[in-house]
């Protein structure tokens, strides 16, 4: 029983960790960024690079964040903004990009599977149970992401102004706040957050050129149900997540992989606003 | 000849040697003027197997090289035809048709995925051609023109099982595969045979193809408390996020893995130490003839050298056993070719190989444990295993 929990709390976590960058693109910019996987990959592959040059594994998170950054700044400039006034044609170009990137990657890399060392060892005892030692490390991971991106928000002038073109981009723009520039921070932040989150991953998961596909489509229904909050995507990822955790050990592991996607088309077909307020 | 003795008796010295060295490369010329025979070898270049496949082009292509370089078969030289079958059934169609119909090679020797097998072989059916399948599989798919040289889950499972059962006195196993032919047709083998030899099951679960997130199939695992787990994953990404995943929630019992190569395990570092694999091939086969075959193909290769692993060394066996079949008939013929495949043997990295039990073929399997370095020791090694009951129907 406390395991179940356990297993309910890291799900939730770590959807949390991998849908944040999404977040931030789909509430900013109401772009559905369809190269996200790909920035996920960028994140595993900078975890790769940090290896190989010898340094703890934790130093990947720093090096993947700045990759992500920057490669964030050359997409945001030359594929994304050309089309802000054309969202259906921005899915394809990410989804393109998405492609291009995982090429490339297989060019320098190789097909297969890439080595990762993990930066902490099995399982410790926590309340009378044994429990994955690096799963409960992301539980706090996600609370740090949730409290920086909070703060980033909330306490920052660039957020003040992020908020203000969320609600109304038009009159925003009115006062004198340069919404393309918001944009262009979104865009690198939700990038660097989404390569943070593939290193974040890389404990658990296998490193190769697509890696980020099996995450897409759960990233994809968290935010579609959050809308543009941060509260309501920490809902939805302990409320789906759960709901997937409890199919799965309930019912049948294959169908576990689809609950996210099923309770969301149905959240959304019944509430619209899904877990955002109204 | 006639042509030689005479240059022989009338020739003098360094003159004669050079008219002789011309006349035996023209000889040579005359026999590779021949028709060459041309071997099909349809593989997944894309795709799920396009990690694997360049090492089996290679190990073909050591054969075929050696092969002529000794004369061919039947004095006449062979050459490899490679297509693409994308690893999966609408590729595979695609590249038999077109090796069969179009490029009408003497036979087809290769490693794919069962889905590309099972779409290949009506074709195969149709055009009539010899086809020697070089991967390890689910067992049991009969073919009037098809024989197979790699492992069987009746071969492949025995020793990991029985090995638990021995060294660590498991009773219990927990079994975690992907959800396709190949995983579920491999754990309801090791189900089965785990029960009749006194075990028990607690668990078999499976999550799809594409997932990686198992999480609660661990936790079930974890609440079940068996002895040993054995797992069958689709290889590559869903093996190495099950192996971290196990890891990381301290799971130390026995684990079994019916999926990894070396070069998996290599992949994998320290995650994948203590794994029990068993197969019919490991690069650490100590033998003369391994160590030859290594040999060459490090010298073929050099740098380039994709690691020899189970998948590719059947497919180099394999066109040695057909190069002993052709010569065996006298003819390329399908006909006299096809019963003379049973008849016929091969020594090579993996020992002597006879395709000739119900067109399958006893293996000596190795069951190895993935050291700290990733190498793959050689625990025990089972002398002759017999494919059992495949294909009784097909004489």
């Amino acid at each position: 029983m406390l395991n179940l929990g356990l297993d309910v709390v890291t799900t939730a976590a770590i959807l949390f960790i991998v849908s944040a960058g999404l977040l931030m693109v789909f509430g900013v910019m109401k772009i559905i960024n369809f190269s996200h996987g790909a920035f996920l990959t960028i994140g595993g592959y900078a975890t790769v690079i940090v290896a190989h040059a010898g340094l703890n594994w934790w130093w990947g998170v720093p090096c993947a964040l700045a990759i992500g950054f920057v490669s964030g700044m050359a997409v945001e400039r030359f594929i994304v903004r050309p089309l802000y006034a054309r969202p259906l044609d921005a899915i394809l170009a990410t989804w393109g990009l998405g492609i291009i990137v995982g090429q490339i990657i297989t060019l320098i890399f190789g097909r297969g599977v890439q080595m990762v060392a993990s930066p902490v060892d099995g399982a410790i005892s926590l309340l009378g149970t044994q429990y994955s030692a690096y799963r409960l490390i992301l539980v706090g991971v996600a609370l740090l992401i949730a409290l920086a991106l909070g703060w980033l928000l909330n306490g920052t002038r660039l957020g003040l102004q992020t908020r203000a073109v969320i609600m109304n981009e038009a009159l925003a723009r009115g006062l004198g706040i340069s919404s393309s520039r918001v944009r262009f921070m979104t865009f690198c932040t939700g990038a660097a957050l989404a390569s943070a989150a593939g290193c974040l991953i890389t404990p658990l998961a296998s490193v190769d050129p697509n890696m980020g596909v099996p995450w897409i489509v759960g990233a994809f229904m968290l935010v579609l149900v959050s809308g543009s909050s941060l509260v309501s995507l920490a809902v939805a990822s302990v409320v789906l997540g759960g709901a997937q955790v409890l199919v799965s050990t309930f019912i049948n592991p294959v169908l576990g992989g689809l609950t996210i996607a099923v309770l969301a088309a149905l959240l959304l077909r019944i509430r619209p606003e899904g877990f955002a307020r109204g | 000849m006639k042509r030689m003795s005479s240059l022989l008796s009338t020739g003098r010295s360094c003159g004669v040697t050079a008219a002789l060295l011309a006349s035996l490369a023209m000889a040579n010329h005359a026999a590779f003027a021949a028709d060459p025979i041309q071997i099909g070898v349809p593989v997944g270049l894309s795709g799920a197997n396009s990690v694997v496949a360049p090492s089996v082009v290679q190990a073909a292509q050591l054969a075929v090289d050696e092969i002529n370089a000794k004369g061919g078969i039947l004095g006449r030289p062979v050459s490899l035809e490679v297509a693409d079958d994308g690893s999966g059934a609408a590729g595979a169609q695609k590249a038999f048709d077109s090796l069969i119909f179009e490029k009408k090679v003497n036979a087809l020797i290769s490693m794919e995925t069962s889905a590309a097998r099972n779409a290949g072989l009506p074709i195969v059916t149709r055009g009539r051609v010899p086809f020697i399948y070089t991967s390890f599989y689910e067992g049991r798919s009969c073919n009037r023109y098809m024989y197979v040289d790699a492992w069987v889950p009746d071969q492949q499972v025995a020793p990991i099982v029985d090995y638990f059962m021995k060294q660590d006195k498991a009773k219990t196993f927990f079994l975690i595969g992907s959800d396709y032919a190949f995983g579920r047709g491999m754990l309801d083998f090791t189900k089965s045979y785990i029960e009749k030899h006194g075990g028990k099951v607690v668990g078999n679960e499976y999550l799809p193809m594409d997932g990686s997130d198992w999480t609660s199939i661990i936790s079930k695992l974890q609440a079940a408390k068996p002895d040993a787990v054995i797992t069958s994953t689709a290889g590559g990404a869903p093996n190495v996020t099950l192996t971290k995943q196990l890891r990381a929630a301290g799971v130390k019992i026995p684990y079994g893995n019916l999926a990894v190569d070396e070069g998996t395990a290599k992949s994998m570092g320290a995650d994948a130490q203590g794994i029990y694999i068993s197969g019919s091939y490991v690069t650490n086969i100590d033998t003369p003839a391994n160590h030859a075959f290594l040999a060459a193909m490090q010298k073929r290769f050099g740098a380039d050298l994709k690691t020899p692993n189970d998948l590719s060394v059947p497919e180099y066996e394999a066109i040695y056993l057909y190069k002993a079949a052709v010569e065996k008939a006298g003819t390329t013929d399908t006909a006299k070719v096809i019963p003379a495949l049973a008849q016929v043997s091969f020594a090579g990295p993996r020992g002597t190989i006879q395709m000739d039990r119900e067109r399958h073929t006893p293996l000596t399997m190795y069951l190895g444990q993935v050291q700290a370095d990733g190498s793959v020791k050689v625990i025990e090694s089972f002398k002759n295993v017999d494919p059992g009951e495949q294909c009784p129907a097909l004489k």
